[in-house]
């Protein structure tokens, strides 16, 4: 628990996008699918996950279809739609040269200044 | 079509939105029961597993409202959904919401109180189809801008000039004696002269029968016709639409009824709506000078001009215009006529014109009205600011769940929003309680049998610029606390801590609301004291005469057909008869009394030249103020002579001419030499010669708030007037000589009715005293109210900081400072925002000081007793406010405060 790095407010989003890309997913599989692809590193409060993937939908960036899920329960499975894939690979672009410049940043020496 | 669309786009909406928080129900389960097999797998019971999952997953209803929240939905229901938000929280904190809702409403209350009567004297357009176009003509001499004009310029007027569609003219509302039938005793009820265009130019319709006719006006004496207003009508024929054609008397003469105006059209006056309109050509009948030619003379200016602008027409075509016909004037009737000219003013600028105090007044109302709600505001933005400071935790987990800060600005606007609205609406209910108990004092405003009301009213105009300035406030107030509540640190903020970011800008927001409220109220208060202080000066100056045990009684033998000399013996016997009844000390007759320029009778102006004074090319006379008065007048009213003598007996019609000027009088024509002996001419250089044989002391004649003016006093007998005023002296109680005086004129004719019977005193303190002790009262509660909020949010404020800095007084006192350094070190900081505070609200206090000295009256330079009692007090409630909490703070033992919050 105490490794787990607190969220940076926006980043939630981003994280379920890139969740869903990989196929459709129910709100405990994006969970699960999460803590996977980020080595269980980030903390998500599990209720907090939903005003997230709500706000998606409504932005029209995942759509979100009932079935039938692998413990054979109902569930609403969500998927990206076309809008979502491009706003995955936007935001994913952006974070990256964020990241790279704070990396930058941060990796300076100072007589380099 | 389109909006059909949308509404329908809306409805599906919302029926949407219904569905989804369905599937949320389902959806939550779901989530947890999948949990609840993942546990199970990993060995749990399947009982224990889904206890596990659900408390993992925490509070539904928390979640369920962010999802609401953030699946969003259509904007109405954001709002609603932030409605419902809102108030919970405001529910939770009822003494902040209270407090809040009542300072707003004490500021907004005020602010609409003061609204509509800005409103009803300045903005509040004639009743009147498309009311813009009218403008009104004024004639301008050397000594006014808003002369009147005599029946002949206003037919030259009126048939020269090209740029109206019509130019009408009215005389001022003036006592009728009115009788439904011959029989009846007249009763005095306001009539108007107006030109036989009157209605047709306004463009109203009578709502019965019909508006006067052009020709109706064109003979003197011949249309003996009458047009009721519409509350007359109501009132005294029970709206009785048979009225049409039926003889009414009107001094003493048969009068058809041919029309009732609109109730949309009281008249056009903003105090005075007429009983019922004459036409000009009738105005013998009526309250004429009787010693000119109305419908001759050039000089007899009674009539007021306006004109109903073609369309097209510019306001300065107008002007240029009339000027001409000025011009003209002014060399074909050189005698009457020199330096003169004439103007055309729109509506808002004969309601605010230079020479009239009752806007000004209330201007000033309204500023420091506005300085209340001011001060208001600031409280208000103090207590959301540090209530939003207290909400940091809850406003940090919001952001970092995605809301957006926007959302969440909106979030807490609506809180100060619905704060607002119920302050906004009772703030309504206070100014429409101020409004009303402003109507209560109507009879003391106008001691008059003629209709006249304040105009005051909460309308819809008011409510709409109410309900704006509380959206204003709203904002004001919420803005500022909103955008630095949300620009919350979120790992200090979810961490509970309810810390400052260092910086400057933080604290630069709080400082100024202190600065603000020791500004502001420091004005207020400046200006309530200078009103306070000026009218008591006034009251005490220039008052000295006799009050009490006087009955006043009016006449006017003109309301039972009268002649000139019928009325002269009237008034002799009268006094002769009134001296010898019982009871009676002493009598005076007078065309009016001081103070008694309230409701429509005014004193005369009398047009004069100083006989030898070489007067200027461009001048032909100076003008006073004059009253009519006998031998006993200055004896009774206890008004000194300073030099020469009193009115005689053998001043008479047969005798030379005199007259007594009041020291002022004196004073400024003959400096420096004895008036008495000296010698003016009525009228021009070679008029009438009149020698001056006494000078009376200088006292208020038209209003507790003039400055001195001259004065002139002719004789009676010298001077006919029809209507005067009968003041006896009594032992006793003034009110019990009015049967004696009663059997007097009964005796003389029992016809002639007894106007305006009351104790002297009783005028005298309403016209002077309680009139302007109304806006004493006004102005006073403002700034009480204003101080007693800045106070408060003073204290508030600064407690407020002080407090928020235990944790550091902490530090510094574990690191070894003492008491005394810690409670210099925060009383210093709050010291010196009321010392920056009391700068610029001295200032801004000496500014109103100089502005009413300079608009209102002189009290006489500025007021430093004020600044000396309030300024201490200011200092010494911050000092308490700043000591209470450091004191508290420098008690804890180090070790707990720093663990403090």
């Amino acid at each position: 628990m105490g490794d787990q790095a607190q969220l940076l407010p926006g980043t939630l989003d981003l994280l379920i996008l890139r969740a869903v890309s990989l196929g459709p997913l129910h709100g405990y599989g994006v969970l699960l699918r999460i803590g996977q692809i980020s080595g269980n590193a980030l903390l998500i409060e599990q209720g907090a996950l939903y005003p997230g993937l709500f706000r998606l939908v409504r932005q029209g960036l995942l759509k979100a279809n009932w079935g039938t899920s692998e413990n054979n329960r109902r569930a609403k499975f969500y998927e990206l739609t076309v809008a979502g894939r491009k706003r995955l690979r936007e935001e994913t672009a952006n974070w990256n040269r964020l990241a790279a410049a704070i990396g930058a940043a941060l990796g300076a020496r100072p007589e380099e200044a | 079509m389109k909006i059909l669309d949308s509404l329908r786009f809306r409805i599906s909406n919302l029926f949407r939105r219904a569905q989804m928080s369905v599937e949320m129900e389902d959806e939550l389960p779901s989530h947890i029961q999948h949990r609840a097999d993942d546990l199970e797998r990993g060995g749990m019971r399947r009982a224990e597993a889904e206890r596990r999952a659900r408390l993992e997953f925490g509070g539904q209803a928390k979640f369920k409202e962010e999802i609401r929240e953030a699946s969003g939905g259509t904007l109405i229901e954001s709002i609603l959904q932030d409605f419902r938000y809102s108030m919970r929280s405001l529910r939770r904190t009822p003494g902040l919401t209270l407090f809040v809702v009542i300072t707003l409403a004490v500021g907004i209350g005020m602010v609409s109180a003061t609204f509509s009567m800005v409103d009803a004297l300045i903005f509040r357009p004639y009743p009147v189809p498309h009311p813009s176009g009218l403008v009104t003509l004024v004639g301008t001499t050397l000594d006014t801008s808003y002369e009147d004009f005599s029946y002949r310029e206003y037919l030259d007027i009126r048939d020269k000039t090209t740029s109206y569609d019509g130019v009408l003219a009215f005389a001022q509302m003036e006592a009728v004696g009115f009788s439904a039938n011959a029989g009846e005793t007249p009763r005095i009820k306001g009539g108007m002269l107006v030109s036989g265009n009157y209605f047709q130019v306004l463009g109203v319709q009578p709502r019965l029968g019909r508006g006067f006719r052009e020709n109706e006006d064109q003979v003197p004496g011949r249309d003996a016709v009458v047009v009721l207003g519409p509350n007359f009508w109501r009132h005294e024929f029970g709206g009785d639409p048979g009225v049409l054609g039926r003889k009414v008397r009107l001094n003493g003469a048969d009068f058809t009824v041919i029309g009732v105006a609109p109730e949309s059209f009281p008249g056009m006056q903003i105090f005075s709506h007429p009983d019922f309109y004459m036409p000009l050509a009738m105005a013998q009948m009526f309250g004429v000078d009787r010693q000119k030619n109305f419908f001759e003379d050039r000089d007899d200016r009674q009539l007021y001009l306006q004109g109903r602008l073609k369309p097209g027409a510019t306001l300065q075509q107008a002007q240029n215009e009339l000027a001409v016909i000025a011009k003209h004037f002014e060399s074909d009737y050189p005698k009457v006529n020199r330096g003169r000219g004439a103007f055309v003013h729109t509506q808002f600028e004969m309601r605010t014109r230079e020479d009239d105090d009752n806007w000004k007044f209330i201007v000033v109302f309204v500023v420091l009205s506005l300085a209340v709600l001011l001060v208001a505001c600031t409280n208000v933005a103090g207590l959301l600011l540090s209530r939003a400071r207290t909400r940091t935790h809850e406003i940090a987990l919001r952001l970092a769940l995605g809301t957006g800060r926007g959302r969440l600005i909106r979030l807490l606007l609506t809180e100060s929003l619905i704060l607002a609205a119920i302050g906004g609406a009772a703030g309504v209910l206070i100014g429409y309680g101020f409004i009303e108990w402003f109507h209560s004092y109507q009879n003391v405003i106008f001691m008059t049998d003629l209709p006249n009301a304040l105009p005051f009213q909460m309308d819809k105009r008011v409510l709409v610029a109410s309900l704006a300035l509380s959206l204003l406030s709203a904002v004001a107030c919420g803005l500022a606390p909103a955008l630095q509540g949300t620009k919350t640190d979120l790992v200090n903020g979810l961490k509970g801590a309810e810390v400052d970011v260092p910086g400057r800008k933080r604290l630069w927001g709080r400082n100024v609301l202190v600065v603000a409220q020791v500004g502001a109220s420091l004005m207020l208060l400046a200006a309530s004291f200078l009103m306070f202080r000026g009218f008591r000066h006034e009251l005490l100056e220039g008052t000295d005469f006799n009050k009490d045990h006087l009955l006043m009684v009016g006449f006017d033998p003109r309301l039972v057909q009268y002649s000139a000399e019928q009325t002269q013996q009237f008034y002799k016997l009268l006094a002769d008869r009134v001296r010898e009844a019982p009871g009676v000390e002493g009598e005076a007759v007078t065309q009016n009394v001081p103070m008694g320029q309230i409701g429509q009778e005014d004193f005369d102006g009398l047009a004069f030249v100083p006989d030898g004074m070489q007067m200027p090319r461009d001048r032909q006379n100076f003008t006073s103020l004059m009253d009519t008065v006998n031998e006993e007048y200055f004896q009774t009213m206890g008004i000194a002579i300073l030099q020469g003598r009193r009115f005689q007996k053998t001043d008479s019609t047969d005798s030379p001419r005199v007259a007594i000027v009041n020291d002022h009088f004196a004073q400024h024509y003959w400096p420096g030499a004895n008036a008495v002996g000296k010698r003016i001419r009525l009228d021009k250089s070679t008029g009438t010669p009149v020698e001056i044989v006494g000078v009376a002391q200088t006292i208020k004649y038209t209003s507790a708030s003039e400055k001195h003016m001259d004065f002139i006093y002719l004789p009676l007998a010298q001077h006919a007037v029809a209507r005067m005023i009968l003041m006896v002296r009594s032992s006793g109680d003034p009110l019990e000589l009015v049967q004696p005086v009663k059997d007097v004129i009964r005796a003389i004719d029992p016809n002639l009715p007894m106007l305006r019977t009351m104790a002297y005193e009783e005028f005298y303190l309403n016209a002077a005293v309680r009139g302007p002790g109304i806006a004493v009262k006004l102005v006073g509660t403002m700034g009480a109210v204003g101080l007693i909020l800045a106070l408060a949010g003073l204290y508030g404020v600064v407690a407020y900081n002080v407090s928020r800095r235990t944790r550091e007084i902490g530090i510094r006192m574990a690191l070894g400072a003492g008491r005394p350094d810690v409670l210099r070190l925060v009383m210093g900081k709050g010291l010196a925002m009321v010392g920056i505070g009391t700068l610029i609200g001295v200032v801004m206090g000496f500014g109103v000081e100089r502005l009413m000295n300079s608009m209102l009256f002189d009290a006489g330079g500025i007021d430093f007793v004020v600044y000396l009692l309030v300024v201490p007090s200011l200092f010494a409630v911050t000092a308490l406010a700043a000591y209470v909490p450091a004191r508290r703070a420098s008690l804890i033992p180090p070790t707990q405060a720093l663990r403090y919050e």
